[in-house]
C-alpha cells in the first residue's frame, strides 16, 4: 500500500479558543501505481492532506503511513520525503540554482549520491519531463510550463514511488498546463510512480485511475472519473463543476433530447450528436 | 475614442545581446463601451502593450492617446500620470499579493487618496467600492486583508482600483488561481463593473471559454504584432489559424467543426454554449419533429446565485450567527482576549 491514511484529523490554531479542522476523520488507500486526481474548492483540505503526506505536517490524531512508515516516527521522515516527492503551485517559488542542471542535481547532492550517479540522474530526469536540451540553460527565462516540468525533474532526480503535484497547474496556461499532465501521466504509466495531482479542473481529472472529491476536510466522491461525474448536482453543490463537454450533454438531456449517461469529453459528444443530428 | 494607438513599437534590452521586440508597429482603436478580450499565447506582447495604456511603459516609438492625454517618446510635454491612472485602471495577475495595509479600508483608499481627492469623497468612494466588489463594507473595512479567503482578497484589490473610479479598466487574467466558484464570481464582478462603473473594460486571458462569455471584440496579439481584431462572433471563422498559434478556440466551435467534418453542419456563428445548445435542439428539432423549447435550456454549469457573498462568506464575515460547531465549552473554560475584540471568523483559505 503507497497510501494509507487511518482516521486522519489535522486542525489549525486560529487563535486560544479557535481551532479549525482542515481535514476530518479522513481515511484512505491508494494502491501503488495508481493515478489519482484529488479535486476540491479553494478551502477543502486538499492541500493539508498533501502536506501530511510527507510529514511536512503531523496529524493531530490519526496515523499516515509511507510504504507502511508512520509519518509521526521521527526516524522515518528521512525515508518518506524520498519516497514522496512533491511539487507546489507557483513555478518561480521552486528553482533555487542558476543552471537548470544545478537545479536538478541539488536533490541528489543532498543525498550525498556519488558523482556519476548523480550526473545519469539529472539526464534522466530531465529527458523524462523533455527537458535536456535545456540542461545548461538558465530557468528564469522560461515559461511556466517548462519551470513545472523542471521542479518535477528536481523530485525525480530522488527518485520518489510517489509523486504529489499540488496546484501545479493552477497558474499555468493551457498549453503549460497539458505539458505537465502528460509528463505526469507518462511518468505513471511508464516508471509505475504513483501519481497524486491535486487540482480544481475537473476535465484534468479526467484520465485519472481513480478521482477523489474533498469537501470540508472529508472525501465527498471517490471513484473512477465517469462515476463521479454521475452526481454532478452533487459536486454544483460544493463549488464545483463537472467538464463542459459532461455539462453540455446534461443540459441538453434536461431539455428533453435523450443524451443516455457518462459523456465525459469531446469525442464522445460529437459521436452522440452525430447519432441524434 | 478613448484609446488611439498609433505605430507603437516597443523593445526590451535594445542593444544587447538579450533584445527582444515585444510590440511591433501597433494600431489600435479602443472604443468607449468596448469589452474587449485580448488573448495570445505567453509572450506574444499582450502584458506589454498594456502596460502602455496606463502609462506603465514610456512609448519608444509610436504614440498613445487616452482620452485627452498623448503619450509619445518625447520628453516634453510632460504627461500627467496621475490623471491618466484615474482615468485607467489596471488589475494586475494575482492583485491579492499588492494589498498591503493592515485594514481593508485603508487599502482600497490608498489609491483615491493619492488623486488628491477630499477626505470625505475618498471615503464615500471607499464604501461604494467595497460594496460595489461585493463585500459588506461595515464588516470588512476594519479587518486585515490578509485574513479573508482568496476570492475575497482578490475583491479587495479589484475594489482599490474601481474606488478610483475609472473610466477605463484593464484586468490581466483576472481570474487565475481560483477554483470554479471564485471564478464565476469575478466574472459577474466584471459584467457588474461594466454597467455600474468602468463603460469600458479590457481583460486579458488565456482561457477562451471565458472571455467569449462577455467580449464583444477580440484582438489577438501573435509574435508582438496584432494577427486579428475581430468582434467576438467573427473570430473563429480563423480557428485553424488561431490553433496554429498555440492558442485554444472555444469548446463549442470545437465541437462545431468536429461535426462539420463528420457532415453535420451547424453553421459558423456558434461560440459560446448557448448558442451551441440552441442550434442543436433547432437542428434537433427540424430532424425529429420535435418541439423542444430552446429558451428553456440553460447551461447551467455552477449552482450560482447571483448573490456575491454565499452564505458561508456571510458567516465567516460575521453578517449571520455561525450555524454550528462554535466551540463552545473551550471558550467557556478560557478567557477571552480582554481588549481585542474575539474573532469570529477564520480564514480557511490560508491554512488550507
Amino acid at each position: 500500500m503507497a497510501v494509507l491514511l487511518d482516521n486522519v484529523t489535522y486542525s489549525y490554531n486560529i487563535n486560544d479558543t479557535h481551532r479549525i479542522d482542515a481535514v476530518k476523520q479522513l481515511s484512505l488507500h491508494i494502491e501503488e501505481g495508481t493515478f489519482v486526481a484529488l479535486v476540491g474548492h479553494n478551502g477543502s483540505g486538499k492541500s493539508t492532506l498533501a502536506k501530511l503526506l510527507n510529514g511536512l505536517l503531523m496529524p493531530t490524531s490519526g496515523e499516515v503511513k509511507i510504504f507502511g512508515k508512520s509519518t509521526l516516527d521521527p526516524n522515518n521522515i528521512y525515508e518518506i520525503r524520498k519516497n514522496v516527492g512533491m511539487v507546489f503551485q507557483n513555478p518561480d517559488n521552486q528553482m533555487i540554482a542558476s543552471i537548470v542542471e544545478d537545479d536538478v542535481a541539488f536533490g541528489p547532492e543532498n543525498l550525498g549520491i556519488e558523482r556519476d550517479e548523480i550526473i545519469r540522474r539529472v539526464e534522466w530526469a530531465l529527458s523524462k519531463v523533455d527537458m535536456l536540451e535545456y540542461r545548461k540553460r538558465t530557468p528564469f527565462k522560461m515559461s511556466g510550463g517548462q519551470k513545472q516540468r523542471l521542479a518535477i525533474a528536481g523530485v525525480l532526480a530522488i527518485k520518489p514511488k510517489i509523486l504529489v503535484l499540488d496546484e501545479s497547474t493552477a497558474m499555468l496556461d493551457p498549453q503549460g498546463r497539458s505539458e505537465v499532465l502528460k509528463v505526469a501521466h507518462e511518468l505513471n504509466k511508464q516508471d509505475g510512480i504513483t501519481v497524486i495531482h491535486i487540482t480544481h479542473f475537473m476535465e484534468e481529472a479526467l484520465d485519472a485511475d481513480r478521482l477523489i472529491v474533498m469537501n470540508d476536510g472529508r472525501i465527498s466522491f471517490d471513484g473512477t472519473p465517469r462515476e463521479v461525474f454521475k452526481h454532478y448536482e452533487e459536486l454544483k453543490t460544493i463549488k464545483l463543476a463537472v467538464p463542459w463537454e459532461t455539462q453540455m450533454a446534461i443540459s441538453l438531456h434536461k431539455a428533453g433530447i435523450d443524451m443516455g449517461e457518462g459523456i465525459v469529453n469531446e469525442e464522445e459528444l460529437v459521436e452522440k450528436l452525430c447519432q441524434l443530428l | 475614442m478613448p484609446i488611439v494607438i498609433k505605430h507603437l513599437s516597443f523593445t526590451y534590452s535594445a542593444n544587447t545581446p538579450y533584445e527582444k521586440k515585444a510590440l511591433k508597429n501597433i494600431n489600435l482603436e479602443i472604443n468607449e463601451g468596448d469589452f474587449l478580450g485580448i488573448i495570445g499565447h505567453t509572450g506574444s506582447g499582450k502584458s506589454t502593450f498594456i502596460q502602455h495604456i496606463n502609462g506603465l511603459i514610456k512609448p519608444q516609438q509610436g504614440e498613445v492617446e487616452i482620452f485627452d492625454l498623448k503619450l509619445t517618446p518625447a520628453k516634453k510635454p510632460k504627461v500627467n500620470l496621475r490623471d491618466l491612472r484615474s482615468k485607467v485602471g489596471m488589475v494586475f495577475q494575482y492583485p491579492e499579493y499588492q494589498l498591503f495595509a493592515d485594514t481593508v479600508e485603508k487599502d482600497v483608499a490608498f489609491g483615491p487618496k493619492n488623486l488628491g481627492l477630499s477626505a470625505e469623497e475618498v471615503a464615500k468612494r471607499v464604501k461604494t467600492a467595497i460594496e460595489m466588489v461585493g463585500l459588506d463594507y461595515e464588516a470588512v473595512k476594519d479587518r486585515a486583508p490578509f485574513e479573508l479567503s482568496g476570492g475575497q482578497k482578490r475583491r479587495v484589490a479589484i475594489a482599490g482600483i474601481i474606488a478610483m473610479q475609472p473610466k477605463v479598466l484593464i484586468l490581466d487574467e483576472p481570474t487565475a488561481g481560483l477554483d470554479p466558484y471564485g471564478k464565476e464570481q469575478i466574472l459577474n464582478l466584471i459584467k457588474y463593473l461594466k454597467t455600474h462603473c468602468s463603460p469600458t473594460i479590457i481583460v486579458i486571458s488565456h482561457d477562451i471559454d471565458e472571455i467569449t462569455r462577455f467580449a464583444n471584440r477580440i484582438v489577438v496579439f501573435n509574435d508582438a504584432q496584432i494577427a486579428y481584431d475581430e468582434p467576438m462572433q467573427q473570430l473563429f471563422k480563423h480557428s485553424r489559424q488561431l490553433q496554429k498559434m498555440g492558442l485554444d478556440i472555444p469548446r463549442a466551435v470545437k465541437v462545431v467543426n468536429n461535426l462539420r467534418a463528420r457532415g453535420v453542419d451547424l453553421g459558423d456563428d456558434i461560440v459560446t454554449a448557448e448558442d451551441l445548445l440552441k442550434a442543436i435542439i433547432a437542428r434537433y428539432n427540424e430532424k425529429h419533429s420535435a418541439q423542444i423549447d430552446e429558451g428553456a435550456c440553460v447551461f447551467d454549469m455552477y449552482d450560482f446565485s447571483q448573490k456575491w457573498l454565499t452564505s458561508e462568506e456571510r458567516e465567516e464575515l460575521g453578517l449571520i450567527p455561525k450555524s454550528e460547531e462554535v466551540p463552545k465549552a473551550q471558550s467557556k473554560t478560557r478567557k477571552p482576549n480582554k481588549k481585542t475584540k474575539p474573532r469570529k471568523t477564520k480564514d480557511e483559505e490560508g491554512k488550507e
